[in-house]
C-alpha cells in the first residue's frame, strides 16, 4: 500500500492553520450524535477524552488501571517543554521545531513537529487555566528550567512531579465531562481488539478485569492512547502494566506499526541489583543541569568515590562534548555510560554504573537550593538505593525509558485502518528516532488537546457510518478469537510462570536489541525469540480461571504479544541498516563512535504490516522530505 | 549491603466482594533487603504459582511511588512502617529476620474489597467528579503568564495537589474518612484565582458527595497526616473547612 | 432554612457544632474555675461568690439554659459521629497501631465524653440541685469531699475531663479551620497548658477542702 501521510501543502508554518481551515466541520448539534471510543487516560487519551466531550461527542473511555489518575504518565518528572521564551533567550517555535528534529536525528515528520511546537504555548496556558502548579518565580511567573538537548530553558516544570501534575490536570477536566455524562468510564478494562467493520474501525472488544466479562463496544472512532512498550524490556522505567497489546492487536487487524526499533535508553536510572527486581526507577534528567557524570580514569579503580582524587577522575561528557556537557541528549549520554562500563571503568557492585556527583553544585549552590531543586529525587534515590547523594555521588545506569515507534498515523493521527486513531506514545509521528527531554508530554498533551479534536472531526464529517450493534458478525468473530487466546493461555498449564517468560525475554531484548545492536546479534536473538515463544506456548503456567480477577492471566495475555512483538522490533532493526538516535548498529558509527546515519537510503519511516501468523511481515516506506532543515550530521560538541 | 532474611507473612485472602476471608500464613525464605515490599510478594506469587495455587491479588502499577496504585496495611500502618513512602517504595531492609508481617487491604465502607488485598476506590474518582476542576473548555486559556500567583501560594497549592489518591489516609484514619484527600484538591484549587470563581460551589458539592459515599467523619486524628505517602498537612483540612464555612454561610450556592 | 440544615448535618457541619459547643464548654470551665477558685480566700469569699451569682437571676437561668442546649447539641452529635464513625468500617483490622497522629485525648474522646455526662449529671445532683434551705454552698462542698469517695470521683473525673479537653481545645480551632503555620503549635502548647489547669485547679479543689481546709 501506498501510505499518504496526508500533509497539507503550503509553506511549513501555515500548513496546520490551513489544514484547520479545509477540515470539515461536524456541527454542534450533529456532534452529539457521534460516539466515540477512547483507550487509554494518559496525558494522551485524557486530555482527548475530556476535549471531545467538551465539543459535543459522547465518549467512552477504557483505562486499566483503577481510576483514570494513574496511567503512566504520571511518573514523568522533569517537565514540559514550550516555545514561550518568557526567558528571552531567543527560543521561538522554529527552535523547538528544530531542536526536536535534530534531537529525532532526522527521522521524524517536519510538518509533525512543527505543528507541535506552535501548539506547545497553547498547553501550557491551557494547563495554568486549570490550575496546575506549575513552579513560580518571586514575582508570581512561572519558572522554566533547561533539559537535555537544548541550549535555552523552555521547560516548565512542578517540583519533579510534572507528569503527575499535567496528568491530574487531564484528569481532573475528564472527570468534570464523567460528572456531566458526557463521557461514560470503564476502568479496569483492558481492551483486547479492534472491530473493524468495512475497513473501518468501529468498536472494541474489552475484558472487564474484574469479572473477566468480555465486552464490545461500538463506536464511530476508536482513539488508542495506550502507550508505548518499554516493558518489551520486561525491566523499564514504564510502570508493570505499561504494554503493547492494545497496539499490536491494532496492528493484526491491519494498523501499520512504525519504527518499532526506535527505542530511547534514558541515561539516568538507578542500576540494577537484583534478579528479583520488577523494574528501573528513573531520576530526572533535569539531574544532569548540575550533577557532573564521571568515571575512574583507571580501569578496574574499586575505590570509593570520595577516596579518587580529582585527576584521576573522567568527566567524560564535559570532555568529550564541551559546548552541551553533561547536557547532551539523551541516546549519546546513555551510549557514552555504556562505553565506559564496557571499558571496565564502570562502578558500584556490579560495575554497570557511572557517577552522577553534586558536590560541585552543593560547593557552589549551598545545599538548600540544591535540595529545592532536586530535593524530593534525592530522597526518592536514598529510599531505593540506602544512600545519601549528598554525600556520596549518585550511581546511575541507563534503562530503557519510552519508546518512539508505534503505530502508524497520518498527519491527522489516523493509522491505517479508517478511523482508527492513534495518539501520545502509541504513535511514531513527532520524536524521530530520539525523543528529547520534556517532549513526551507535549506530545501527549498536544495529540489530545489540540490535534485529534480537529482532524477527528474532518473524518467523521466526511465519512459515511452506517448503523451498528455489537451482534454484527464482525464482533462476534473478535469475541470468539478472543475468548480462545484467553482459554489456550489457560489450559496449557506448564510448568514455567509468566514472568519468568518475560524476564527472559528482556534478556534478550536488552542484549541483542538494546543500546548498541548488530545485525548478528539480532538474528541470533531473533531464533531465540522464536524458540521462546514456542516454548511459551507449550509451557506457561497460568493459574486462576477466566471469569475472576486474575492478574496471572492479564499478565501472560501481555506477554504473549511481547513475544510476538519482539521479534517484529528485531525485524525493523535488521532492515535499519543503519545508525539513528536510539538504534545504534555498531556497523554505523562515525569515527568518535556516533551514530552514523544513511540519509540516502534510509530517510524513512519503515511502516510494518501484519500478514499473519508466523508470516514475515511486510515493509513499507513513508519517505520523509526536509524542506525546512538541513539533514546534518549532529553533533554537541 | 545485601543480605537475605526469612518472614512469617499473614495475608489476608479473599475471593471475592461478598466472600469471607482471613489471614493465611506465608513463609518468605531468602528476601533480599534490596527488595522492595512487592517484589518481595513478587517471589511469594511466583512460588505459589509453581505449588498450583493461586497468587496473592495486590494491585501495583508505577513501583515509583506517584501513581497511588499499591497499598495495604503492614503490621496496622497503612503502606508500612517508613514515613513518607508508599509499599512499592518500601525496601526489605527495614524488617528484620524472622520477624511477623500482617498485612491486610484498605478497610473501609467505601473501600469495599475485590479480591486478597485489591479494593474498589472510585469513591476517590466520585468526589472528584463532584468538583474537583476547573471549569475550563480546552482551548480558551489566556497566556500562561497573565494571571500571577504568588510562589507562596503555588507552592502550597503543589504540596496539596502532591496527593496520589492511594487512601492511605482513608486507611488510617480511625474513622475511615476521607477529608485529607478531598481537602487536598479543594486546597489546591481554593489557593489559585483560577479556582476562585467556583469555589463555593466546589467546596459544598464534593463534601455532600464525600458524605454521601459512607466514608467516616473527620474527628481531627491527624492519622492520616502522619501515614500519607506524600506527607500532605492537616492544614488542608482546614482550608477545606473554611472553604466550605464560607461555601455554606457566605455564598448563595445551596 | 434547608441550606442551614445541609451545611451544618454535613459531615464538617457535624465538626463546626462539636467545636462551637466544645469551645464553650471550655469557656464555660474557665469561668467556673475562675469563681470555685474563690475557696481559697475562705468560705465567705466563696459563698458570697455564690451569692453574686445567683442574685444574677434571669440571666444565670438564661446561661444555664445556653450550656443545656449547647450539651444535648454536642451529645447529640457526639452520639452521631459516634455511630457514623463506627459504621464506616464494618471489617476492623486485625492489627492497629497507630503511625503517632493520634493521642491519648484523640483515641478516646466518645469514651471520656460518656464518662464526663456521666460525672455532670452526679456533680449537678451533688451540688446543684440540692436542697439548701439552711446551709451555705461551702459548707456543701466541704462535708461532700470529707468523704474520700469523693474526693476519688472528682479528681478522676478532673483527669478525664483534661484528657477530653487536651484534644478538644485544639481540635476545635483546627475545625473552625484556624490552623496556621505560624500559630498552631501555639495553640497545641495552649490547649495543653488549660488541660493541666483543669486538673490542678479543679483536682486540687477537692483535696484542698477535704485535707487542708
Amino acid at each position: 500500500m501506498q501510505l499518504d501521510a496526508k500533509i497539507p501543502g503550503g509553506p511549513l508554518a501555515q500548513k496546520w492553520d490551513r489544514h484547520r481551515f479545509e477540515l470539515k466541520l461536524v456541527n454542534p448539534a450533529n456532534k452529539r450524535k457521534f460516539e466515540i471510543i477512547v483507550v487509554g487516560t494518559g496525558l494522551a487519551g485524557g486530555s482527548a477524552s475530556a476535549s471531545l466531550a467538551e465539543l459535543g461527542y459522547n465518549v467512552k473511555t477504557f483505562c486499566i488501571q483503577d481510576s483514570p489518575r494513574r496511567a503512566h504518565s504520571i511518573a514523568a518528572q522533569g517537565g514540559i517543554n514550550a516555545a514561550k521564551n518568557y526567558t528571552n533567550e531567543g527560543d521561538s517555535i522554529w527552535r523547538l521545531f528544530y531542536d526536536t528534529v535534530k534531537g529525532g536525528d532526522f527521522r521524524s515528520r517536519e510538518a509533525n513537529v512543527y505543528r507541535l511546537a506552535q501548539v506547545s504555548n497553547n498547553i501550557i496556558d491551557q494547563c495554568v487555566a486549570q490550575g496546575v502548579p506549575f513552579a513560580r518565580d518571586y514575582g508570581g511567573l512561572l519558572a522554566n528550567r533547561s533539559f537535555g538537548g537544548s541550549q535555552v530553558q523552555r521547560t516548565f516544570y512542578a517540583r519533579g512531579q510534572t507528569g503527575q501534575q499535567l496528568l491530574l490536570g487531564a484528569y481532573s477536566a475528564l472527570m468534570r465531562q464523567v460528572g456531566t455524562g458526557k463521557v461514560k468510564m470503564f476502568p479496569r478494562r483492558e481492551m483486547l481488539d479492534v472491530v473493524a467493520i468495512n475497513g473501518k474501525a468501529r468498536g472494541i472488544v474489552a475484558r472487564n478485569l474484574i469479572t473477566g466479562e468480555i465486552e464490545t463496544h461500538t463506536g464511530d472512532a476508536v482513539v488508542l492512547c495506550t502507550g508505548g512498550y518499554g516493558n518489551v524490556y520486561f525491566l523499564s522505567t514504564n510502570a508493570m502494566a505499561s504494554n503493547v497489546t492494545a497496539a499490536f492487536r491494532a496492528y493484526k487487524k491491519g494498523a501499520y506499526f512504525a519504527n518499532p526499533c526506535f527505542t530511547q535508553i534514558h541515561p539516568t536510572c538507578i542500576p540494577v541489583h537484583g534478579d528479583y527486581q520488577s523494574k528501573l526507577t528513573l531520576m530526572s534528567e533535569s539531574l544532569r543541569n548540575d550533577g557532573r557524570v564521571w568515571v575512574p580514569k583507571n580501569t578496574g579503580d574499586k575505590r570509593r568515590p570520595q577516596r579518587i582524587p580529582e585527576p584521576e577522575r573522567d568527566y567524560y561528557l564535559e570532555n568529550k562534548y564541551p559546548s552541551f556537557g553533561n547536557l547532551v541528549p539523551r541516546d549519546v549520554a546513555s551510549r557514552n555510560a555504556k562505553e565506559q562500563c564496557d571499558m571496565d571503568k564502570g562502578v558500584g557492585e556490579t560495575g554497570l554504573a557511572v557517577y552522577l556527583d553534586f558536590e560541585d553544585a552543593i560547593k557552589r549552590d549551598g545545599k538548600e537550593v540544591i535540595e529545592k531543586k532536586y530535593g524530593n529525587l534525592f530522597q526518592m534515590y536514598e529510599k531505593i538505593t540506602a544512600e545519601n547523594p549528598y554525600e556520596t555521588p549518585m550511581m546511575i545506569y541507563p534503562a530503557i525509558h519510552y519508546t518512539m515507534g508505534g503505530l502508524w498515523v497520518d498527519y491527522n493521527l489516523m493509522s491505517t485502518i479508517d478511523g482508527l486513531f492513534v495518539l501520545g506514545e502509541a504513535n511514531f509521528s513527532d520524536h524521530g528516532a530520539n525523543r528529547l527531554g520534556a517532549s513526551a508530554l507535549m506530545q501527549g498533551l498536544a495529540d489530545g488537546y489540540f490535534v485529534l479534536p480537529y482532524t477527528i472531526g474532518g473524518y467523521l464529517a466526511g465519512t459515511p457510518l452506517e448503523e451498528i450493534t455489537t451482534g454484527h458478525s464482525a464482533f462476534k468473530e473478535s469475541v470468539t478469537s478472543v475468548n480462545d487466546s484467553v482459554e489456550k493461555l489457560l489450559s496449557i498449564n506448564g510448568k514455567r510462570t509468566v514472568d519468568d517468560f518475560h524476564k527472559q525475554l528482556g534478556h534478550i531484548m536488552w542484549d541483542y536489541c538494546g543500546m548498541a545492536r548488530n545485525d548478528e546479534g539480532l538474528k541470533k536473538a531473533k531464533g531465540m525469540i522464536q524458540q521462546l515463544r514456542a516454548e511459551f506456548q507449550e509451557n506457561v503456567l497460568v493459574p486462576g480461571s477466566k471469569k475472576d480477577f486474575n492478574q496471572s492471566l492479564e499478565r501472560a495475555g501481555r506477554v504473549a504479544d511481547f513475544l510476538e512483538f519482539g521479534e517484529l522490533m528485531i525485524i525493523d532493526a535488521l532492515s535499519r541498516q543503519e545508525s539513528c538516535g536510539g538504534h545504534f548498529n555498531e556497523a554505523y558509527q562515525t569515527a568518535e563512535n556516533e551514530a552514523l546515519r544513511d540519509d540516502e537510503n534510509f530517510c524513512h519511516v519503515s511502516a510494518w504490516e501484519f500478514t499473519g501468523k508466523d508470516k514475515e511481515p511486510v515493509l513499507n516506506k513513508e519517505e520523509l522530505k526536509f524542506d525546512n532543515v538541513e539533514l546534518t550530521q549532529r553533533s554537541y560538541k | 549491603m545485601t543480605k537475605t532474611i526469612n518472614l512469617t507473612l499473614k495475608v489476608w485472602r479473599q475471593k471475592g466482594q461478598k466472600k469471607k476471608g482471613r489471614l493465611e500464613t506465608y513463609k518468605a525464605v531468602d528476601i533480599s533487603t534490596d527488595m522492595s515490599f512487592l517484589e518481595m510478594i513478587d517471589v511469594i506469587n511466583e512460588q505459589l504459582t509453581l505449588e498450583g495455587k493461586e497468587p496473592i491479588a495486590f494491585d501495583h502499577d508505577c513501583r515509583e511511588g506517584i501513581c497511588g496504585m499499591c497499598g495495604a496495611v503492614v503490621n496496622g500502618r497503612p503502606h508500612g512502617p517508613e514515613k513518607g513512602t508508599t509499599l512499592c517504595q518500601l525496601h526489605m531492609r527495614h524488617f528484620s529476620n524472622n520477624d511477623t508481617i500482617v498485612i491486610e487491604p484498605w478497610r473501609s465502607r467505601a473501600f469495599p474489597v475485590i479480591k486478597d488485598l485489591a479494593v474498589e476506590r472510585s469513591a476517590l474518582d466520585r468526589m472528584i467528579q463532584a468538583g474537583g476542576f476547573i471549569s475550563v473548555n480546552t482551548g480558551g486559556a489566556q497566556d500562561a503568564n497573565a494571571i500571577p500567583v504568588s510562589q507562596e501560594a503555588a507552592e502550597l497549592a503543589m504540596d496539596a495537589a502532591a496527593c496520589i489518591g492511594c487512601g492511605a489516609c482513608v486507611a488510617a484514619c480511625p474513622n475511615a474518612s476521607a477529608m485529607l484527600f478531598l481537602s487536598a484538591k479543594v486546597s489546591q484549587l481554593a489557593l489559585f484565582p483560577q479556582g476562585k470563581p467556583e469555589a463555593a460551589k466546589r467546596a459544598i458539592s464534593m463534601v455532600r458527595e464525600m458524605d454521601m459515599l459512607g466514608f467516616g467523619n473527620c474527628t481531627n486524628e491527624t492519622e492520616c497526616e502522619a501515614e500519607c505517602p506524600k506527607e500532605i498537612s492537616i492544614t488542608n483540612i482546614a482550608r477545606l473547612n473554611r472553604e466550605f464555612y464560607k461555601a455554606g454561610f457566605f455564598s448563595a450556592e445551596k | 432554612m434547608n441550606w442551614l440544615v445541609n451545611t451544618l448535618g454535613s459531615s464538617i457541619g457535624k465538626k463546626l457544632l462539636m467545636a462551637i459547643t466544645g469551645l464553650g464548654f471550655c469557656s464555660f470551665l474557665a469561668g467556673h474555675l475562675a469563681g470555685n477558685l474563690t475557696i481559697y480566700w475562705g468560705k465567705d469569699a466563696f459563698n458570697s461568690y455564690a451569692a453574686h451569682l445567683h442574685s444574677l437571676g434571669p440571666i444565670i437561668t438564661m446561661a444555664e439554659l445556653g450550656l443545656l442546649f449547647f450539651a444535648l447539641v454536642h451529645i447529640l452529635t457526639g452520639t452521631t459521629l459516634f455511630y457514623q464513625n463506627f459504621k464506616a468500617r464494618p471489617v476492623r483490622y486485625s492489627m492497629n497501631k497507630s503511625a503517632g497522629g493520634r493521642t491519648i485525648g484523640s483515641r478516646t474522646m466518645p469514651y471520656t465524653g460518656f464518662f464526663l455526662l456521666i460525672f455532670i449529671v452526679f456533680h449537678l445532683i451533688n451540688f446543684h440541685f440540692i436542697d439548701k434551705t439552711g446551709t451555705t454552698i461551702y459548707q456543701i462542698v466541704h462535708s461532700a469531699f470529707e468523704n474520700i469517695g469523693y474526693v476519688v470521683i472528682y479528681v478522676i473525673a478532673m483527669i478525664i475531663a483534661a484528657i477530653h479537653v487536651s484534644h478538644g481545645l485544639w481540635s476545635a480551632f483546627q475545625t473552625i479551620g484556624a490552623n496556621h503555620v505560624k500559630y498552631m503549635p501555639f495553640i497545641k502548647v495552649v490547649s495543653y497548658v488549660f488541660s493541666l489547669i483543669i486538673v490542678i485547679g479543679f483536682g486540687f479543689l477537692p483535696v484542698y477542702l477535704g485535707y487542708i481546709a
